[in-house]
Parts: C-alpha cells; sequence; structure tokens
C-alpha cells in the first residue's frame, strides 16, 4: 500500500501538535520553586542551628584556640576561646549552618568582637523561612 | 521521486567535502629577510624598585653573506647608575648546563644616557642582555629604551621599549634583629638598632622585636608598638623616649618575590601602599611565623611599610626580615 504524500504531511502535523501540547502541560512552574528577598530557594526544612564557628584574623588564619568552640543550640550560645593577643576588632566570623539555613544579619567583611560585655548576636533562619533562633557568641580571651 | 532526491543530495556532500578537505603542506624552513633585523624583551619581572635592575635581551642578526654586526647601543630616557652595563659576550650551554660565555665585543661603554658595545668578533647574529642599574633620578617616573644595533654594510636598525614606571618605594633586604639586642626597627632608617642607638634616635623607633618563650600563651616572635601596653612588652625595658604608636596589620601568605625570593610569583608595588587601609590595626602583633609578614603605618603616618620574615630562630631568639617602605607624604 502506497502511503501519499498528504497522508504523511497530516501524520507529522498530528504529532507535532501532540507533543508540544505534552511539553507545555509538564513545563516547570514558578510556584515549584519559591525563593525569598535574598534569591535563595525556600525550602520544606524546618531545622535551623548553627553547626561550626570559626574566627579568622586579618591574616586569615584563626584565632581561636586549640580548644574547639562550643555550641550550644537549645541555649543558643557559642564559646569561643581566642588567643591571647588576638586583635578582636578585626575578625572574620565564619558560621557553618544546617542545610538551606542562613544568617541575618549577612556578614559582609570584617567584624569587630571586641567588645566582651556586648557579646554579637546573629539569627538563624530555617530553609522554610519559618523559623529563627538567635545565638550569642560568647568570647573568652586565652589568659 | 524521494530516492531521486537523496541521491541528489549524497553527490553534492561527495563533491563538497573533496573541495574542503584538508591538504597537508610539507615543512619548508622559513626565508629570513634580507635585512638586519632586531627584536628585544624585557627579562625582569614585578615592580622597578631603585638600586635593582631591569633586564633586557636585544637580538639582532642579518643574513651572513650581507656582512657582520659592528655595534650595539643602548639609549634611555634617564640615564642609569655605574652598574648599568650591555652585555659583550654571547653565551651557549655547554652539556653540563652550564652557560658559557664568548667575547665578542669590547666591555660596554656608559655615556651619559648611551651604552655601546663594540663588536670584535666576526659575527652575524647574537642576542645580547642589557642590564640598567635604576638610578635614585628616576624614582618615581618612567624610562623608555631604544635599542639599536649598526651593521658591516651600513644598515642600522632600533627597537623601542617601554615606558617603564619606576617605583617610589624603597626595599632593604636581609636585616638581623635579635631580642635584647638590635631588636629596635626603625621604619624611616630601615634598620635595627640596639638600646644604646635607640636612645639617640629615640623618635625614629617604629616596632620592638622580641621573642618570649611562654607555656600558657603562644607569644614566640613579635613585632610590638613601643608605646603598646606593657603587658605585650615583658621583660623589655625601652630606652628613654622610645615611645611611638604603630599600626600592625598581620598578613599570611604574602611571600612577595622581592623580598621572599621564593617561588611564589607575588609583588607588592606601590599601589598597594597607596591603597592600604590599617587605621583600625592594633599596635602589636605577637606569634608571627617565618613567612609571616605584617604591614606598618608609622605613629606619624609618613611611611607605610611590609616586613616580612626571612627565617626565625627560636634557640637564638632572633629572626631576619626584609621590608618595602613607601614614603607617604
Amino acid at each position: 500500500m502506497v502511503i501519499k504524500q498528504y497522508d504523511m504531511k497530516r501524520y507529522f502535523n498530528i504529532l507535532a501538535l501532540f507533543l508540544f501540547t505534552a511539553f507545555a502541560w509538564m513545563s516547570c512552574s514558578k510556584e515549584d520553586f519559591p525563593v525569598d528577598e535574598d534569591g535563595l530557594l525556600i525550602t520544606t526544612r524546618a531545622e535551623c542551628y548553627v553547626s561550626d564557628f570559626q574566627l579568622l584574623g586579618s591574616d586569615f588564619q584563626t584565632v581561636l584556640t586549640a580548644k574547639k568552640p562550643v555550641i550550644d543550640t537549645t541555649a543558643c550560645t557559642i564559646n569561643a576561646e581566642v588567643q591571647y593577643g588576638s586583635d578582636l576588632k578585626n575578625v572574620y566570623p565564619q558560621f557553618s549552618l544546617v542545610t538551606d539555613a542562613k544568617l541575618d544579619p549577612k556578614i559582609t567583611g570584617k567584624v569587630d568582637f571586641s567588645d566582651l560585655a556586648n557579646p554579637r548576636k546573629y539569627t538563624v533562619v530555617s530553609g522554610n523561612r519559618q523559623v529563627r533562633k538567635t545565638y550569642t557568641v560568647y568570647i573568652t580571651i586565652q589568659q | 521521486m524521494r530516492s531521486k532526491y537523496f541521491q541528489y543530495t549524497s553527490w553534492c556532500l561527495a563533491l563538497f567535502l573533496l573541495m574542503a578537505s584538508c591538504k597537508e603542506e610539507p615543512y619548508e624552513v622559513p626565508v629570513p629577510k634580507d635585512a638586519l633585523q632586531n627584536d628585544c624583551i624585557k627579562r625582569s619581572l614585578g615592580p622597578n624598585i631603585v638600586g635593582s635592575n631591569i633586564e633586557f635581551a636585544y637580538a639582532m642578526a642579518l643574513p651572513a653573506t650581507k656582512g657582520k654586526l659592528v655595534s650595539a647601543q643602548v639609549e634611555a630616557s634617564i640615564a642609569g647608575a655605574g652598574t648599568t652595563y650591555l652585555e659583550h659576550r654571547s653565551y651557549y650551554t655547554d652539556g653540563s648546563g652550564v652557560d658559557v660565555g664568548i667575547e665578542i665585543g669590547t666591555p660596554s661603554i656608559n655615556q651619559g644616557n648611551t651604552t655601546t658595545v663594540n663588536f670584535s668578533k666576526d659575527t652575524n647574529a647574537v642576542t645580547l642582555r642589557y642590564f640598567y642599574a635604576i638610578p635614585e633620578e628616576a624614582r618615581g617616573k618612567a624610562v623608555s629604551f631604544k635599542f639599536s644595533a649598526k651593521s658591516s654594510n651600513g644598515e642600522s636598525v632600533n627597537y623601542s621599549m617601554g615606558p617603564y614606571t619606576i617605583a617610589k618605594m624603597d626595599m632593604a633586604l636581609d636585616i638581623p634583629v635579635k631580642d635584647a639586642e638590635n631588636c629596635f626597627i626603625s621604619i624611616a632608617d630601615m634598620k635595627a638598632y640596639n638600646a644604646t642607638d635607640a636612645a639617640a634616635n629615640a623618635a625614629k623607633i617604629d616596632i620592638v622585636y622580641l621573642y618570649r618563650a611562654m607555656s600558657t600563651v603562644a607569644f614566640n616572635h613579635s613585632f610590638v608598638s613601643p608605646g603598646t601596653k606593657t603587658e605585650y612588652l615583658p621583660g623589655v625595658v625601652l630606652p628613654p623616649g622610645v615611645n611611638n604608636i604603630s599600626k600592625i596589620s598581620r598578613a599570611w601568605a604574602l611571600r612577595d618575590n622581592n623580598l621572599a625570593r621564593d617561588k611564589y610569583g607575588i609583588y607588592i608595588d606601590d599601589i598597594d601602599f597607596q591603597q592600604l587601609n590599617i587605621a583600625s590595626a592594633p599596635d602589636y602583633a605577637i606569634n608571627l611565623k617565618e613567612e609571616a609578614g605584617a604591614w606598618i603605618e608609622t605613629a606619624d603616618g609618613k611611611y607605610r611599610a611590609y616586613i616580612y620574615i626571612n627565617k626565625v630562630n627560636n634557640g637564638s631568639k632572633s629572626a631576619v626580615i626584609s621590608m618595602k617602605r613607601y614614603t607617604m607624604k
């Protein structure tokens, strides 16, 4: 049986139309990937904690002593001991957070941790942006 | 009908492929220009510091049938210091890897801005190194060079290089410092004084070097301003009048190539001192290690410096430092 030319044309047209509607229906919609004001993905995670803390000096080497900083995720405190003679006015803090969480206020450069009587506070915001926990960083200087 | 179209396209493709295919050309030795030619490259890297050299390699050649080289000359826009010279030897590397020089001309003569070498051996192609000793007069200015060569058949060529900016900063290498001896460092003089000389130059002492091996804290090798808190000067007796407070900002992994003379290709130039902002830096830096460094700003703001620690010796409580200094005002 000979397939006539106009039959093939019709066949290809119908196939193309079908594929087009299938792809259009399957495409991603904006609602699947909500994004917050910083352009970060909002996920379903509710965990909200700091897992590690690091403090670097102006030479980008750590100013913490060999004692690891103690992070209490219930009391929301971080206790870190810095080396004797550290310049706390020009340090770069680094927080390791749980997956999808972010920190508020953002750390954009050097931070002044020298006022030991008024410890700095940082708020961790969970992946779903619903949970906020404020951590206080207590610095002690090695004597 | 469809198969006919298929046939036509395949014939066309075959024809196009044949026309566009790569032809391999056999290698031919390039034919040199029938004239005297020259070329020049700058061999030294990094900032051009007064007291050091700018090094060039100047190549000149003409076909052997046309003649030989007669003279080579370099004219600098600012006359180089006395040790400026144009090499009068041609080098080759022998089997043991040693560079052997063969004299092809008389030693270079410096006359004003020009350095000349007159050829004494018949040669039609050579590369000569030129070492321009940067003079004090060139500090902060731009220097240009004009390389020229003459051949026996009357031809001459020249090659211009530059302009190159000469750095404003100074450098002092391998200053030994020792705890309780020559431990009073002056940025203005780029020297380390002992207690007696420090008393005579009290206003110029910017940093005290000390070494303390403590059991409770890591003090070790340190740079401390004389005017800082006494807790950072344990056991130090300051000569009278030595009390400047300098800003000291620690640095790490900044092994400047001129100071460290190591394999790292990083250079501190004038612009780094101009853009330096250590206004909030402390007046001390303790527990410094070998290969560490510190940015310094003197109390009167006149000098900014970078001190690099070349070597430390815990046993003898000493260190060797090198510094680059920039005069701000």
